[in-house]
Protein backbone atom coordinates (compact mmCIF):
# COMPACT_ATOMS: atom_id res chain seq x y z
CA UNK A 1 0.00 0.00 0.00
CA UNK A 2 1.22 3.27 -0.92
CA UNK A 3 0.16 7.04 -1.29
CA UNK A 4 -1.91 8.89 -4.05
CA UNK A 5 -2.96 12.13 -4.71
CA UNK A 6 -5.40 12.53 -7.75
CA UNK A 7 -6.60 15.76 -9.28
CA UNK A 8 -9.80 15.04 -11.62
CA UNK A 9 -10.65 18.14 -14.30
CA UNK A 10 -14.20 18.13 -14.54
CA UNK A 11 -16.41 19.82 -17.31
CA UNK A 12 -17.52 24.14 -17.00
CA UNK A 13 -20.95 23.78 -17.50
CA UNK A 14 -21.78 21.16 -14.67
CA UNK A 15 -24.52 21.85 -11.64
CA UNK A 16 -23.78 21.22 -8.09
CA UNK A 17 -25.55 18.06 -7.93
CA UNK A 18 -23.56 16.64 -10.46
CA UNK A 19 -20.36 17.40 -9.34
CA UNK A 20 -21.49 15.93 -5.76
CA UNK A 21 -22.46 12.92 -8.13
CA UNK A 22 -18.97 12.74 -9.47
CA UNK A 23 -17.27 13.39 -6.12
CA UNK A 24 -19.17 10.34 -4.37
CA UNK A 25 -18.54 7.79 -7.53
CA UNK A 26 -15.11 8.09 -7.23
CA UNK A 27 -14.66 8.31 -3.72
CA UNK A 28 -16.94 4.89 -3.48
CA UNK A 29 -14.43 3.48 -6.58
CA UNK A 30 -11.36 4.22 -4.41
CA UNK A 31 -13.01 2.68 -1.12
CA UNK A 32 -14.58 -0.62 -2.79
CA UNK A 33 -11.10 -1.43 -4.55
CA UNK A 34 -9.09 -1.85 -1.22
CA UNK A 35 -8.58 1.36 -0.70
CA UNK A 36 -8.94 4.27 1.61
CA UNK A 37 -9.73 7.55 1.45
CA UNK A 38 -7.88 10.54 3.87
CA UNK A 39 -9.12 13.44 2.32
CA UNK A 40 -11.19 15.23 -0.14
CA UNK A 41 -10.64 19.13 -1.37
CA UNK A 42 -12.71 21.26 -3.89
CA UNK A 43 -10.89 23.85 -5.21
CA UNK A 44 -13.57 24.94 -6.98
CA UNK A 45 -14.27 26.91 -10.93
CA UNK A 46 -11.15 28.08 -11.93
CA UNK A 47 -9.75 29.52 -15.28
CA UNK A 48 -7.41 27.29 -17.53
CA UNK A 49 -3.92 28.71 -18.84
CA UNK A 50 -4.86 26.94 -22.45
CA UNK A 51 -8.18 26.12 -24.04
CA UNK A 52 -8.50 22.09 -22.97
CA UNK A 53 -11.25 20.37 -25.10
CA UNK A 54 -13.01 23.32 -25.78
CA UNK A 55 -13.05 24.50 -22.31
CA UNK A 56 -11.86 27.73 -21.11
CA UNK A 57 -12.83 26.98 -17.42
CA UNK A 58 -13.32 24.26 -14.59
CA UNK A 59 -13.77 22.31 -11.77
CA UNK A 60 -10.99 20.53 -10.01
CA UNK A 61 -11.30 17.57 -7.53
CA UNK A 62 -8.53 16.65 -5.65
CA UNK A 63 -8.17 13.46 -3.86
CA UNK A 64 -6.05 12.24 -1.12
CA UNK A 65 -5.86 8.46 -0.60
CA UNK A 66 -4.37 4.98 -0.31
CA UNK A 67 -4.29 1.94 -2.01
CA UNK A 68 -2.44 -0.42 -4.84
CA UNK A 69 -2.58 -1.57 -8.17
CA UNK A 70 -5.65 -2.04 -8.79
CA UNK A 71 -7.52 0.74 -7.10
CA UNK A 72 -5.57 2.50 -9.78
CA UNK A 73 -6.45 0.42 -12.73
CA UNK A 74 -10.19 0.62 -11.53
CA UNK A 75 -9.95 4.24 -11.49
CA UNK A 76 -8.05 4.89 -15.02
CA UNK A 77 -10.75 2.38 -16.81
CA UNK A 78 -14.19 4.49 -15.03
CA UNK A 79 -11.77 8.34 -16.24
CA UNK A 80 -11.93 7.00 -19.75
CA UNK A 81 -15.36 6.08 -20.17
CA UNK A 82 -16.06 9.20 -18.27
CA UNK A 83 -17.36 12.39 -20.34
CA UNK A 84 -17.81 14.51 -17.88
CA UNK A 85 -14.28 14.44 -16.97
CA UNK A 86 -11.38 16.44 -19.55
CA UNK A 87 -8.15 14.80 -17.76
CA UNK A 88 -6.55 14.16 -14.87
CA UNK A 89 -3.38 13.46 -12.85
CA UNK A 90 -2.17 10.80 -10.29
CA UNK A 91 1.12 11.24 -8.52
CA UNK A 92 2.99 8.67 -6.04
CA UNK A 93 4.06 10.15 -2.89
CA UNK A 94 5.99 8.39 0.00
CA UNK A 95 4.32 10.81 2.91
CA UNK A 96 1.62 13.04 2.16
CA UNK A 97 2.00 16.53 2.88
CA UNK A 98 -1.78 17.33 4.75
CA UNK A 99 -0.46 20.95 6.22
CA UNK A 100 -0.50 22.88 3.23
CA UNK A 101 -3.84 23.75 1.25
CA UNK A 102 -2.96 25.83 -1.35
CA UNK A 103 -6.60 26.22 -2.89
CA UNK A 104 -8.47 27.38 -0.09
CA UNK A 105 -11.10 30.25 -0.79
CA UNK A 106 -9.79 33.48 0.90
CA UNK A 107 -12.96 35.16 1.17
CA UNK B 1 26.15 54.58 6.98
CA UNK B 2 21.94 54.10 7.38
CA UNK B 3 21.61 55.32 3.89
CA UNK B 4 24.09 52.33 2.28
CA UNK B 5 22.34 50.12 3.52
CA UNK B 6 18.69 51.06 2.46
CA UNK B 7 20.21 51.13 -0.91
CA UNK B 8 21.06 47.54 -0.68
CA UNK B 9 17.98 45.85 0.41
CA UNK B 10 16.51 47.70 -2.31
CA UNK B 11 18.27 46.23 -5.09
CA UNK B 12 18.67 42.78 -3.53
CA UNK B 13 14.69 42.90 -3.49
CA UNK B 14 14.74 44.02 -7.08
CA UNK B 15 16.87 41.18 -8.62
CA UNK B 16 14.32 38.59 -6.88
CA UNK B 17 11.83 39.80 -8.44
CA UNK B 18 12.74 39.65 -12.32
CA UNK B 19 14.23 36.66 -12.94
CA UNK B 20 15.38 36.94 -16.24
CA UNK B 21 17.69 36.61 -19.12
CA UNK B 22 18.74 40.61 -19.66
CA UNK B 23 19.16 41.24 -15.43
CA UNK B 24 22.03 42.95 -14.59
CA UNK B 25 24.77 40.96 -13.08
CA UNK B 26 24.92 41.66 -9.64
CA UNK B 27 21.99 39.31 -9.20
CA UNK B 28 23.04 36.62 -11.59
CA UNK B 29 26.09 35.26 -10.17
CA UNK B 30 26.91 34.12 -6.79
CA UNK B 31 23.73 33.65 -5.23
CA UNK B 32 23.15 30.26 -3.40
CA UNK B 33 20.59 28.35 -4.27
CA UNK B 34 16.86 29.23 -2.28
CA UNK B 35 15.91 25.76 -2.21
CA UNK B 36 18.82 24.88 -0.24
CA UNK B 37 18.44 27.34 2.96
CA UNK B 38 16.58 26.52 5.98
CA UNK B 39 13.15 26.38 5.92
CA UNK B 40 12.85 26.73 2.20
CA UNK B 41 9.76 26.50 0.41
CA UNK B 42 8.08 22.92 -0.62
CA UNK B 43 8.86 22.14 -4.67
CA UNK B 44 5.07 20.88 -5.48
CA UNK B 45 2.79 20.91 -8.28
CA UNK B 46 0.09 22.79 -6.48
CA UNK B 47 2.21 25.66 -5.10
CA UNK B 48 1.50 27.71 -8.11
CA UNK B 49 3.03 31.48 -6.39
CA UNK B 50 6.22 29.64 -7.01
CA UNK B 51 6.54 27.96 -9.65
CA UNK B 52 5.29 30.89 -11.70
CA UNK B 53 8.98 32.69 -10.26
CA UNK B 54 10.81 30.28 -12.44
CA UNK B 55 8.77 30.58 -15.65
CA UNK B 56 9.62 33.28 -18.67
CA UNK B 57 6.50 35.34 -19.78
CA UNK B 58 6.04 32.68 -22.78
CA UNK B 59 6.01 29.59 -20.38
CA UNK B 60 9.42 28.47 -20.71
CA UNK B 61 10.94 27.15 -17.83
CA UNK B 62 14.12 29.30 -16.92
CA UNK B 63 17.36 27.84 -16.78
CA UNK B 64 19.34 27.53 -13.34
CA UNK B 65 22.17 29.88 -14.45
CA UNK B 66 19.37 32.43 -14.33
CA UNK B 67 17.92 31.68 -11.18
CA UNK B 68 20.80 30.22 -9.81
CA UNK B 69 19.08 26.80 -8.24
CA UNK B 70 21.11 23.87 -7.19
CA UNK B 71 21.30 20.84 -9.70
CA UNK B 72 19.21 18.65 -7.75
CA UNK B 73 16.53 21.14 -7.09
CA UNK B 74 16.23 22.55 -10.67
CA UNK B 75 15.47 18.42 -11.88
CA UNK B 76 12.92 18.25 -9.57
CA UNK B 77 11.51 21.81 -10.11
CA UNK B 78 11.21 20.71 -13.77
CA UNK B 79 8.83 17.54 -13.22
CA UNK B 80 6.68 19.49 -10.78
CA UNK B 81 6.65 21.98 -13.32
CA UNK B 82 5.61 19.68 -16.34
CA UNK B 83 2.90 18.28 -13.97
CA UNK B 84 1.77 21.88 -13.24
CA UNK B 85 0.91 22.27 -17.19
CA UNK B 86 -1.15 19.20 -17.88
CA UNK B 87 -3.02 20.21 -15.19
CA UNK B 88 -4.16 23.45 -17.24
CA UNK B 89 -2.99 25.24 -13.84
CA UNK B 90 0.11 27.30 -15.56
Amino acid sequence: MSFYEDTLIAKQDLQKSELQKIKDKYSEIIENNSGKVIKIEEWGLLNLARKIKKYKKAFYIHYKFEGNKETLNEINKKIKIDSSIIRHLVVKYKNLDMKNEYFKKEK
Amino acid sequence: MKRKGKKFQKKGSNSLNKLSLFQKAEGRFGRSCPFSLKNAPVIDYKNISLLKKYISENDKILSSKITSVSNGKQKKLTKEIKKAKILGLI
